[in-house]
């Protein structure tokens, strides 16, 4: 009698208890700050195009397989298709890095453009659209690397990229780059009047990017927005304050969008200039360390001058292959690290072998666990000092 | 008063206790001696000239007081390092110079090498030099010396016809006149040219006169080919006079016995007999080299199969500490990948028998897809999950370098 009347009270109460919410978070949801902190105590290692010494370059295993290597940022070119859809993708032609030559439907995509004063023919990304952009497979670009993937995983979005890096099991950066912005806006055009770069802050805001340089929200999620075009970098300084890189090509290029030489930027008169926009530069290795007969030479006073400026210095792109390595590094990247680290000083490392480099700064730079009770660093630091005391 | 005890002190201290001080401080001691006796005898003999020149003499052929730093004894040299797989500078640190020459085996002692490795080979006038191959043409510059012109030859080696110049058609005086080259055109050529081949005598002189204890690792190379071409007086054979060079110069004692430590050394060869044969003559530990799978050996025509079988492991035991198999028959490789490991390190294990497999190199086309170019990878891989007792490898400082971060020595107390 008394079960009949209370049945809807019970039918009531099981309910609530099945679809009820647990009364502590999730692991997997666990609160932000569970998650381990980005390091900041060494030179970054930045994960060139993901691990790309090993899979097709800016691909989501790239960048995957980086984290897991341990990466402090993961770094990628962004630009842009046909429909405006950011993409994660180095050269401005889809011919070297995708199978686009085996797809019959896009043989007519073929074309030439003028593209910093040279005429370039190829598939340009901004031909197609994100639909047909995602057709395609992509290859590794190096023929003396692992070929086993080729075909097998697609271009992805920025947006995409930028999930990768959110999604980590630890506080991993991002390091992306306004790639080609002149040959971009050419070519494709925003509603609203938006140029490329708005798009990718936008973007990037739309994630809830910003903060200045070691500010708690950049710690949160770091990033370092790069650019071989200081205009780009300026016109955004006031869209987000967020670290800014300007990377310097080598001695015989001209910028992009200013058309300046290497000597104009990367004078004092110039580091003084754009300072107050970028927390770094990033050149290129050999312009920084001249090479001659394939070895290295007394340094430049690049890094000297960066540094007097408060400048980081993030020099690309080291390598493991020994076509790469200079012949006093005798083909062992490890000593080529252990050069610029310790004797350049360098900030940051752009690497296409982030596990190498991990390993390296594991070996010789281990990152102090910070769980340690006071009387354990103690303990330590005598143990350091015990071998150095008189007996 | 105590300032300037202490000031005192430290004048002892830095005039007495270092090196450099005492040795210029006795010199200066014994001329004033040399003088003051002079001052006497010139006032009592009246002969100054000859005075002068007797005490510029005595100054300048004194010997020191005590024994020079570098005759020390050689007990106090650093020991050779027992507790990590041996670092063997496969051919000297041929990463960077050409391969087997002196500044080749001296940077690698450099490097941290635990053990030189050398290829011997024979003159026509039957003396022992350091040179791999049998032939000169890949690692020298034979082919512009246009006296030579006329030795070009050929000859069957191991069952097939070569043809070139061979070290058994050179006198070793006309082989010192050729300059070494670096054989892989990737690699450092700036040395080319510049360094000679050089003898087994010199090769085990670098060894000793390194400034700590260095082992070697020579190779019984080629010998049916060396003995076929090669006479020595009173009938000896090649394997008699690499035996008897050893000797001259004190390697003996089996391994890890006092004798081995102070001079480590390890004999290899591809031919067993030869490692055999030599069993009676000396207690160095012996080393059994296997080639690729397809190989037969030179001396015994056996397959490979035959030599890595268990019956003939348990044969060749008696005679070996170790074997030295080609790394890509340990674990086979398909598609440049590294398959499935062989067992035959466990079996060489289980028969107390050491493995020293060869030839590590950091270029990548040398390195498997696994390692993703990385030989550090290769390293860990071989040491911790293969767990060989040695590893051959051309480019000594790396893996110095990769055992030092991984596995340092114990710090001495």
């Amino acid at each position: 009698m008394i079960l009949t009347r209370c049945l809807p009270l019970i039918w009531l109460f099981l309910l609530t208890a099945c679809a009820g919410r647990t009364l502590y978070p999730l692991p997997g949801k666990g609160g932000k700050s569970a998650k381990l902190p980005i390091q900041t105590s060494r030179p970054y290692n930045i994960a060139h195009r993901g691990s790309n010494g090993e899979i097709p370059e800016e691909t989501a295993p790239a960048y995957l397989r980086a984290i897991e290597e341990g990466a402090d940022f993961i770094e990628t070119d962004v630009l842009s298709s046909k429909d405006g859809v950011l993409i994660c993708f180095h050269d401005y032609t889809l011919d070297e890095t995708t199978n686009v030559a085996s797809h019959k439907e896009f043989a007519d995509r073929n074309r030439t453009y003028e593209v910093q004063g040279s005429n370039k023919t190829g598939f340009f990304t901004f031909d197609f659209t994100l639909k047909e952009l995602k057709k395609l497979r992509t290859k590794q670009r190096f023929s003396f690397r692992d070929q086993q993937y080729n075909g097998k995983y697609p271009i992805i979005t920025f947006e995409e990229f930028i999930t990768i890096a959110r999604e980590a099991p630890r506080v991993v950066g991002i390091y992306p780059e306004i790639k080609n912005p002149v040959l971009m806006n050419q070519h494709v055009k925003w509603p609203g009047g938006k140029r490329f770069e708005d798009k990718v802050v936008e973007t990037l805001k739309k994630y809830k990017y910003g903060g200045s340089y070691l500010s708690k929200k950049w710690l949160k999620r770091p990033l370092f927005i790069q650019s071989f075009a200081p205009s780009s970098l300026v016109y955004i300084s006031n869209l987000i304050d967020s670290p800014k890189v300007l990377l310097i090509d080598d001695v015989t290029i001209l910028t992009e969008d200013t058309n300046q030489t290497y000597a104009e930027i990367t004078s004092d008169v110039y580091f003084n200039y754009i300072k107050q926009y970028v927390v770094g530069i990033g050149p290129w290795k050999d312009t920084v360390v001249q090479v001659s007969n394939n070895y290295t030479q007394a340094p430049t006073d690049l890094v000297k001058r960066a540094h007097v400026h408060n400048l980081q210095v993030h020099p690309y792109t080291y390598r493991n292959e020994n076509e790469f390595l200079h012949l006093n590094f005798s083909q062992d990247p490890y000593k080529e690290y252990k050069y610029w680290i310790n004797e350049i000083g360098v900030d940051g490392l752009f690497t296409d072998f982030t596990g190498s480099l991990h390993n390296y700064q594991e070996w010789t730079s281990p990152l102090s666990e910070t769980s340690k009770s006071p009387r354990q660093l103690l303990g330590q630091i005598a143990s350091l000092v015990l071998p150095y005391t008189k007996a | 008063m105590v300032r300037s005890v202490i000031s005192m002190k430290a004048l002892w201290h830095s005039e007495v206790h270092n090196e450099q001080k005492w040795a210029a401080n006795m010199k200066l001691v014994r001329a004033l001696g040399v003088f003051a006796g002079g001052i006497f005898f010139m006032r009592n003999y009246d002969c100054l000239p000859l005075l002068l020149l007797s005490l510029l003499i005595a100054e300048c052929a004194s010997r020191p007081l005590y024994t020079l730093p570098s005759l020390a004894k050689a007990g106090t040299k650093k020991p050779l390092q027992t507790s990590r797989p041996f670092n063997v500078a496969h051919r000297g640190a041929n990463g960077e110079f050409p391969e087997e020459t002196a500044p080749a085996y001296m940077r690698a002692i450099e490097e941290g090498a635990d053990f030189i490795e050398s290829d011997i080979l024979s003159t026509k006038d039957g003396v022992l030099i350091c040179h791999h191959d049998v032939n000169l043409d890949d690692t020298t510059d034979v082919a512009d010396h246009k006296e030579f012109a006329d030795r070009k030859r050929t000859y069957e080696v191991q069952g097939m016809n070569m043809t070139g110049f061979f070290t058994v058609d050179f006198t070793v005086e006309e082989l010192t006149t050729l300059g070494a080259k670096q054989r892989y055109p990737f690699r450092d050529q700036q040395y080319n040219g510049k360094f000679p081949i050089i003898t087994l005598d010199e090769y085990i002189a670098i060894a000793l006169d390194a400034p700590r204890v260095v082992g070697i690792y020579p190779e019984i190379k080629n010998p049916v080919f060396i003995n076929q071409q090669v006479k020595w007086a009173d009938g000896k054979k090649f394997e008699d006079k690499i035996v008897a060079t050893l000797k001259k110069y004190g390697y003996k004692g089996s391994y890890m016995s006092k004798d081995w430590l102070k001079q480590p050394i390890f004999i290899q060869s591809f031919a067993a007999t030869s490692l055999v044969y030599i069993s009676n003559m000396t207690d160095s530990p012996k080393v059994f080299l296997i080639d690729d799978v397809t190989i037969l050996t030179e001396d015994t025509n056996k397959t490979y199969n035959e030599i890595t079988s268990d019956k003939y492991l348990d044969y060749i035991k008696p005679y070996v500490v170790g074997i030295g198999p080609w790394k890509d028959t340990i674990v086979p490789v398909s598609n440049n990948r590294l398959t499935t490991p062989t067992d035959l390190v466990a079996r060489a294990h289980s028969r107390n028998l050491q493995v020293h497999p060869y030839t590590y190199r950091n270029e990548n086309q040398f390195l498997h897809s696994g390692f993703h170019q990385d030989a550090y990878l290769e390293y860990d891989y071989w040491i911790n999950k293969i767990g060989v007792d040695g590893l051959f490898t051309d480019f000594t400082g790396s893996l110095h370098n990769f055992q030092e971060l991984t596995s340092p020595l114990p710090k001495l107390q």
